[in-house]
């Protein structure tokens, strides 16, 4: 564990400058002095990654910047967010929430936002079935946003954000989406040797998350401590209409960064996928999903998904090209370690490219980007392009789910949408998608169920 | 698996562990734990009680001020594993593997089974842990201190034995072996390359357990490979006050540092000493996009795993309680 950084450096290939620090001070502002130029945060959702989210907000060093208000559905989580944030010995300083400002229930989003002013930011970091609502009230606020991803979990919804981000844009809000990867500098230095021709022409991608049990995919019953819809936000990952799923929610970074090499989206999808092991789970994913994209030139991605303990696992992305190959990312989101080769096989002693290491976070990155923007008032919307990553990758859990060819054209006319009455949860009432009298949910069946990706009262 | 380790398995493989009895040290015998619903089992090596000089020599090459005086302690006999725990042995417990087999070979949980089930389990990773190095018989890394303890706890209730980390003290004698150079088999890092993973050879990347040359006591990777969690909290100065001890450990009161010791794949020589001691620190967990961060992962320590030992004389609860598994403070899931 121990870095013998100059040795280690020495032996690193060449190529942009290396940031080690994860605290990436970008430009000064150009705020006018005469302003108050202290930019206040707002939390929607106080889940891990929601929280993590604020620390990297409130880590970016280019002025002042404060959190002043929290919002959840579930109170234990606004207690431990507080706690972890407030306590945290870099940024507890710059926390600033009171009781009166910490929001609990399905309109607590709306008094979080309240408590700011336009030009402020608003993290929305719920589950991604409610971004569409959020986004709408934020943009009605004339607030800079910062969406973690997918930002969509179906076709209605994605067409419905397509057209919301007219207004953003109209507005000139700020507005980031959390696929981090695409602010990674590794990957934008191999982005630009792709396009160069570097491997020549990219016929073929692959992309792999195969991992064990991940996150909430898996949904044990609810055991009748809390409600049907409580148990669902709690597992979100189990649930279609909450978070796309295992595919939406794991595999969108890998597919969104190979399209990235590509610099094209896929028009047409097929996929298999099963589950071997319920193991008395109630969830509507699949442990397996295989899914392969074809582009307009006749390319392809592959995709391979899976939660299944004890198999091979692999975390990665790879281009192979005409006159070569490129890792895109070698295992997990950071550090990617982009390089890139001349051989099919990636051969050490074919490598023509290394990004230098350490390379800097792209979690820190994507704020640094976002506040920079802000301040300096440059034009700044990801949402498009976030849309069409959660949009392609439903696309392909969908092919998956019904066992058909689906194409892009097709999926974005498609009318199903998993929770139209999302807008309208209350409290201790019912959830859009109530299970049977024995605990158990609809889930997929392809080729039996195939015009929707699973059977509901709607 | 080299020839000379299969044999060595062979010949051992028919020691259960339910036959191993021993009524004193000298008759203690190296045996194969079974982990029930698994192929797996977790060979074990005796080390019989005695005393040695603790740290190194200031004559010592590259020595750091941290591992001396050197002092005179004894360690009261044990078993170690003879490799450093796998991630089959590891997911075994945290994807708990043997539970699913159980039930799906439709087997009714015995009461060992009940057991485990009370035992905290990892929460699930955000990424994949081993970072595409590979699993099954390479190394577990990335677990913080607490996660191995926790394994330890979990593999005492799944085998009917008491495991736990190895005592600082412990884990250099062992891996000592009985030698009073740098390295187990001498004084020059010219000759690591027969004895371990290290950073001029691993290729940036940790290696399946047991493919160098093993220590005299017959254990490997101790030096390279992954460096190896320790129970004590990492203090400087512990060696002043040590001398004379029995069965020293220094209980920890704080997260962090916490020890590691051997070095690892990414480590230079100098840290795969037999005295050479590490702490750990919050940077470990640098790229963990959650917060509070875990309390079961350090995202960024691709280079620690650990090994268990288990005390020729079982301590009492209370023992166990006061010394061995005391550690402050407590780990709680956020969830």
């Amino acid at each position: 564990m121990t870095q013998t950084p100059s040795r280690r450096q020495f032996l690193q290939t060449t190529g942009r400058v290396a940031a080690a620090t994860t605290l990436v001070s970008a430009a000064t502002s150009n705020v006018h002095a005469a302003q108050d130029s202290t930019i206040r945060i707002a939390l929607v959702g106080c889940g891990g990654r929601g929280t993590g989210a604020a620390l990297n907000a409130l880590s970016v060093d280019n002025g002042p910047i404060e959190l002043v208000a929290l919002a959840d559905v579930f109170e234990n989580n606004i207690k431990s967010t507080h706690a972890a944030l407030s306590g945290h010995a870099k940024v507890g300083s710059k926390v600033d929430v009171p009781d009166e400002r910490r929001f609990l229930g399905f309109d607590a989003y709306r008094q979080a936002m309240d408590a700011l002013r336009p030009g402020d930011v608003v993290i929305l970091a719920t589950p991604p079935g409610f971004r569409w609502v959020h986004y709408t009230y934020a943009i009605e606020k004339g607030l800079n946003v910062f969406m973690e991803k997918p930002v969509t979990i179906d076709a209605p919804t994605s067409v419905r954000m397509l057209e919301l981000n007219n207004r953003a844009i109209e507005k000139n809000l700020k507005v980031a989406v959390g696929l981090m990867c695409r602010h990674c500098r590794g990957r934008m230095e191999l982005f630009d040797r792709i396009q160069s021709g570097e491997i020549g022409e990219v016929n073929m991608l692959r992309a792999y998350r195969m991992a064990g049990r991940t996150a909430s995919a898996a949904v044990p019953p609810n055991d009748g401590s809390m409600s049907d819809l409580d148990h669902q936000i709690k597992n979100f990952h189990g649930f279609l209409w909450l978070s796309g799923g295992a595919v939406s929610d794991f595999l969108i970074h890998n597919i969104d960064e190979s399209c990235w090499m590509k610099n094209a989206w896929p028009e047409k999808a097929i996929a298999v996928g099963g589950r071997h092991y319920r193991d008395g789970c109630v969830d509507q994913n699949f442990d397996n999903y295989a899914i392969e994209y074809t582009f307009a030139d006749g390319a392809k991605l592959f995709v391979d998904g899976r939660t299944v303990p004890g198999c091979k696992q692999e975390f990665a992305s790879y281009a192979h090209g005409s006159k070569g190959t490129a890792i895109i990312s070698t295992a997990s989101h950071t550090p990617a370690k982009s390089r890139l080769f001349t051989d099919q096989s990636m051969s050490k002693d074919k490598m023509t490219w290394a990004f230098p290491q350490p390379e800097p976070n792209p979690y820190d990155l994507e704020w640094a980007d976002l506040i920079d923007a802000i301040r300096e008032d440059r034009p700044y919307n990801e949402v498009e392009r976030g849309v069409m990553a959660s949009a392609v990758t439903s696309m392909g859990r969908m092919a998956a789910h019904t066992g058909q060819e689906i194409t892009l054209t097709k999926f974005m006319k498609h009318d199903h949408e998993f929770a139209p009455g999302i807008d309208q949860l209350t409290m201790g009432g019912d959830s859009p998608l109530m299970p049977d009298d024995q605990g158990r949910y609809p889930v997929p069946m392809p080729g039996l169920v195939k015009k929707r990706e699973y059977m509901d009262a709607s | 698996m080299t020839l000379k380790q299969l044999v060595l398995s062979l010949t051992i493989a028919g020691v259960s562990s339910s036959s191993v009895v021993a009524e004193k040290p000298t008759t203690m015998q190296p045996y194969s734990d079974r982990l029930e619903h698994t192929d797996l089992a977790i060979e074990m090596v005796p080390i019989p009680g005695g005393s040695f000089k603790m740290g190194s020599p200031e004559s010592e090459a590259d020595r750091k001020d941290d591992e001396g005086p050197q002092a005179e302690v004894t360690v009261s006999p044990f078993w170690i594993g003879k490799f450093e725990i796998t991630w089959d042995q590891y997911d075994t417990w945290g994807e708990q593997t043997d539970q699913l087999r159980r039930k799906m070979m439709s087997v009714d949980p015995s009461e060992r089974d009940i057991l485990v089930d009370g035992i905290s389990k990892p929460t699930e990773p955000y990424t994949d842990m081993s970072f595409g190095m590979g699993k099954g018989d390479f190394p577990a890394i990335c677990m913080t201190q607490h996660a191995a303890r926790t394994f330890c706890e979990w593999l005492s209730a799944k085998t009917g034995h008491y495991y736990r980390l190895p005592t600082e003290a412990e884990w250099e004698y062992a891996a000592r072996a009985g030698t009073t150079t740098a390295y187990s088999f001498g004084d020059d890092p010219a000759d690591l390359d027969d004895h371990a993973w290290y950073f001029d050879n691993s290729d940036d990347t940790y290696h399946e357990v047991g493919e160098k040359e093993p220590n005299p006591w017959g254990l490997y990777d101790m030096h390279g490979n992954v460096a190896e969690w320790v129970l004590d909290q990492y203090d400087p100065s512990a060696y002043q006050s040590v001398a004379g001890a029995v069965d020293p450990l220094s209980v920890p009161k704080t997260l962090y540092p916490r020890i590691v010791r051997g070095g690892g794949w990414d480590d230079d020589p100098d840290m795969l000493r037999s005295a050479a001691r590490e702490g750990s620190s919050d940077a470990w967990k640098e790229q963990d996009p959650q917060l509070p961060k875990s309390i079961w992962y350090h995202t960024d320590a691709l280079g620690v795993g650990f090994r268990v030992v288990r005390p020729f004389i079982e301590p009492t609860a209370d023992e166990r309680a006061l010394k061995w598994d005391k550690c402050e403070p407590k780990q709680v899931d956020s969830d």
